[in-house]
């Protein structure tokens, strides 16, 4: 696997993490979430990629949506966690804090055997 | 920034197709949804442009950085009826992933192969049911004692006779659901990799 092959499958993996941490507080809407992420991460790097996954997930019934139509100039559809997306997420963060927390050890003692 | 028409012609268009592809595998519901979404992303894009810029320039930008229709088309099949295929394994989402999957050169092949694999688990098994209603028809069928086919006729020809006791009912059991098992496994196996291969590299 080459170095980007990898990169790609991280901020693959991520990319599902972070939209629902973006959406741990008020409801916001697509272009909303991708800004965020753009501002935030690195992770999304086509947006039409973020769109198909928003909407796998509120068919999971992670997320529920609702169209709002006198907001701005045209309609936003807005996305909000549901109870068993809240869930999932606590669980994710969980994983990711004991899985970031080992990797973490093993490149401290990588580093210091490497001295 | 204010699209003028060939700006406006330019997001219709890219809608257009994309709305096309997404109708040949989401309920239509679903893909006016979808498209009222990238919509409604492409016109913030196009609202946050400043001041006086090479409208096609600027805009090309906007829907290069959101992906070609097609691209988009793919995200969304790999998220939603590939997701559900792998999630869940169920033969009918798999049957359509694997339909999607067959609109390419290898899907195709493979899709093919894997039908023959359902056709022969299929096949088998249906001699085992035919068996006790029509014994004389179904099993190894023997054309002056030399194995021709295993299946049925109607009505079998002169010089032939169906061979195989009920002990071929077991056997035609258990080799067909064996089959059905083993390409059902492949199947999901080609499924879960188009998937990944689906969701590949993001970059254009």
């Amino acid at each position: 696997m080459t170095l980007e092959n990898w990169q790609e499958q991280l901020r693959r993996g991520g990319l599902e993490f972070a939209v629902l941490l973006t959406l741990t507080g008020s409801p916001r809407y697509g272009f909303e979430i991708i800004r965020h992420l753009e501002e935030s991460t690195d992770l999304v790097v086509n947006e039409g990629t973020v769109y198909p996954l928003l909407s796998r997930l509120a068919g999971q019934g992670v997320l529920l949506t609702e169209w709002v139509a006198d907001e701005g100039p045209h309609p936003r559809k807005y996305y909000r966690l549901t109870r068993s997306g809240r869930e999932r997420l606590e669980t994710m963060m969980q994983h990711w804090e004991t899985f970031a927390g080992k990797i973490n050890a093993l490149a401290r003692e990588a580093r210091g055997g490497a001295r | 920034m204010k699209l003028s028409q060939a700006g406006e012609a330019r997001v219709r268009g890219y809608l257009f197709v994309l709305h096309r592809s997404l109708a040949s595998f989401m309920p239509t519901d679903t893909a006016r949804d979808s498209i009222r979404e990238v919509e409604s992303h492409i016109r913030e894009r196009v609202a946050q442009v400043d001041g006086v810029v090479d409208e096609k320039a600027a805009l090309e930008k906007i829907l290069a950085h959101l992906g070609t229709p097609m691209k988009v088309a793919q995200a969304y099949a790999a998220e939603i009826t590939f997701d559900e295929a792998v999630a869940t394994g169920r033969p009918l989402p798999v049957f359509r992933a694997l339909w999607m999957a067959s609109t390419t050169v290898r899907g195709f092949f493979v899709a093919m192969a894997l039908l023959v694999g359902y056709a022969l688990g299929a096949g088998l098994i249906a001699v085992a049911a035919l068996k006790p209603i029509f014994p004389q028809n179904v099993g190894l069928i023997l054309r002056d004692g030399i194995p021709v086919a295993l299946g049925a006729m109607f009505p079998l020809p002169p010089g032939s006779e169906a061979a195989g006791g009920y002990g071929l009912i077991l056997v035609c059991l258990l080799l067909g659901a064996a089959a059905l098992m083993v390409t059902h496994r492949m199947a999901r196996a080609f499924v879960a990799w188009w998937r990944t291969r689906l969701k590949g590299p993001t970059e254009e």
